[in-house]
């Protein structure tokens, strides 16, 4: 098994590193500090294994999950018991609560070794589905390349379809992620983001005024001065919330 | 029950508070009489009358003062006085003619035939004395409940600060540190001793500080000394310290494990979610008759809302509300990557 190690305390890492070296068949090939690191190194390594802390800078452990594509197996190490239901619904193959034997280790690999033998594909897009069943997103990550961009929701202007992706708009600054509008809008806070057009998402604070244009048609004002047209639908929904 | 009735010693100090009532009644009522049938007539009648006038305190209850209009309370109290001293008048003809049967040579008859009525009226004031004795009963009752439920709400207080105060060592500091004894035992043994050591002390200062109502700065700041040394064994070289301490401010008291949640914040919030880490600045100074003691740490502007320091911040503004009042202060400021928060108090020395 190629497996990556991520954790942003470098004595946590020492202790999976020597719990892990007995092991023969575990074969370490990096070790990161954070999560744009563990997302960097995960799509470029394509590892079998991912031992994943929670709390980290910059992206915590389920950003990650969310970035990387390819189907590597999860254990996550963590001293925090409180993300244990949200790892499985990620499909985390094992939980492990620091500190920890080298006996628990070793089940988690058991564990792994299972999963990968089994080849079990994990659903497309498994992160993002649990998510829907959590707090609102607070952050959206973009991923860029080798480059994460991670924007704050409450920095986000409005968001544009476009097809399979959306165009993020945030302080002058566009951003493309490959999501559907439907989807990432399911993510966001209903009470601050709303559905103005089939092709538009509104942060709704940016809103200054909205205008009636031709044919009975309305066009919202935004504070930076940007005009997004409303439909019928999306003007009821603004109604709703205003 | 009875407050009276309900203790034999009370019931006895009441009957000894009578004897002197019961003289009275007897030198008093039995003038030009022969000692020995005043005595025998009245003696017994006034201590049978001790124990009528206890009723009076079961008609003070019934109808306590400050409920339900005072018109009614005192018809009550005089039909009651009535009523007793009716009591009191059958029983002393029953007295009598037993009296009268067991020794006529007494003449007990012809002493009491003149006495009944100012007897009834004795009895009536008697019983008013009586209900007035016992609405301070029931007024210094009340007074000892008030006083009791004050000193329940205290230890409230208390038991809540002392919950807070448990509630202040984050477990997740605990395992982080024993995860990293586990790093250390076979890498670097010396170490994790010494690992061991500083947690120890660490505990056993919280624990001692936590049972103190006021501590001085100093201590409150070797404390952090402590967490943040630990913490450092954890975080390498991305966690630094830079301290201030004006030397008149470290005897000032304050409220032990006041600044801890701060402190922990600022690992954990601060430094923690940052690459680089940063250094956690702590400085402490007089100003006036007060102490100002701030903390400033690096933050990620864009970490998200859920690893902000909510609950601890909020612990300790109430906790400077309700030890200082609006004597103290805390202010929170976070901008450009740095947050801040000062508190100032009152310097008690």
């Amino acid at each position: 098994m190629r497996a990556v190690i991520v954790d942003d305390e470098p004595l946590a890492r020492s202790v999976l590193r020597e719990l892990l070296a007995p092991h023969a068949d575990v074969e370490i090939v990096a070790e990161c500090a954070n999560g744009f690191e563990a997302v960097k190194a995960v799509n470029d390594l394509k590892p079998d294994l991912l031992m994943l802390d929670v709390q980290m800078p910059k992206l915590d452990g389920f950003e990650v999950l969310d970035l990387i594509e390819g189907d590597t197996t999860v254990i996550f190490v963590t001293a925090y018991d409180q993300y244990a239901i949200r790892a499985f619904e990620v499909h985390a193959v094992d939980y492990l609560l620091k500190p920890f034997s080298a006996e628990r280790l070793t089940d988690a690999l058991d564990l792994a070794r299972q999963r990968i033998a089994s080849r079990a594909r994990l659903p497309e897009k498994f992160s993002s589905e649990a998510r829907g069943q959590h707090a609102p997103l607070e952050r959206i990550l973009i991923r860029d390349r080798a480059d994460v961009h991670v924007v704050p929701v409450d920095k986000v202007d409005w968001i544009e379809s476009q097809d399979d992706y959306v165009s993020i708009r945030s302080g002058g600054k566009t951003y493309l992620k490959e999501q559907t509008l439907a989807e990432l809008e399911s993510l966001l806070d209903a009470t601050a983001f709303v559905r103005i057009h089939r092709r538009y998402v509104l942060n709704l604070s940016r809103l200054k005024k909205i205008e009636l244009g031709a044919k009975e048609s309305r066009i919202a004002i935004l504070t930076d001065g940007s005009q997004l047209p409303i439909s019928r639908a999306g003007y009821a929904r603004l109604r709703d919330l205003l | 029950m009875h407050p009276i009735l309900i203790d034999v010693r009370r019931l006895g100090l009441y009957l000894l508070g009578w004897v002197p009532l019961v003289l009275l009644l007897t030198l008093g009522l039995g003038r030009g009489a022969a000692w020995t049938t005043a005595g025998t007539v009245f003696a017994p009648l006034g201590f049978v009358f001790a124990f009528i006038s206890l009723s009076a305190w079961y008609v003070c209850r019934t109808f306590p003062i400050g409920r339900g209009s005072a018109t009614v309370r005192i018809l009550a109290l005089a039909m009651a006085s009535v009523v007793a001293s009716g009591v009191w008048i059958a029983a002393g003809d029953m007295w009598i003619s037993i009296l009268e049967s067991a020794m006529p040579g007494l003449r007990a008859g012809a002493l009491y035939v003149d006495r009944r009525l100012p007897l009834l009226v004795i009895g009536v004031l008697i019983f008013w004395l009586a209900a007035l004795m016992g609405y301070l009963v029931i007024a210094w009752e009340a007074s000892e409940a008030a006083e009791r439920r004050a000193l329940e709400l205290s230890l409230m207080t208390r038991d809540a600060e002392l919950k807070a105060l448990r509630a202040q060592i984050d477990p997740h500091f605990l395992f982080n540190s024993l995860n990293s004894i586990s790093a250390l035992t076979t890498t670097d043994p010396p170490a994790a001793r010494r690992m061991c050591l500083l947690l120890a002390d660490f505990l056993r200062e919280t624990l001692r500080l936590g049972a103190s109502s006021r501590i001085p700065l100093a201590e409150e700041f070797s404390l952090a000394d402590r967490f943040l040394e630990i913490e450092r064994v954890r975080l390498g070289p991305r966690l630094n310290v830079a301290r201030e301490t004006d030397p008149g401010a470290s005897s000032c008291l304050v409220p032990p494990l006041l600044l801890q949640p701060l402190v922990e914040n600022a690992v954990v919030h601060g430094i923690g979610q940052l690459v680089d880490g940063g250094t956690i600045r702590i400085a402490a100074a007089r100003v006036d008759a007060g102490v100002t003691i701030t903390l400033e740490n690096p933050c990620d502007p864009d970490r998200p809302r859920r690893s902000r320091p909510g609950f601890g911040l909020e612990l300790l503004k109430k906790r400077v509300l309700t030890q200082f009042g609006a004597g103290g202060d805390v202010r929170v400021d976070e901008r450009d990557g740095t947050f801040r928060v000062e508190v100032r108090i009152p310097c008690v020395q």
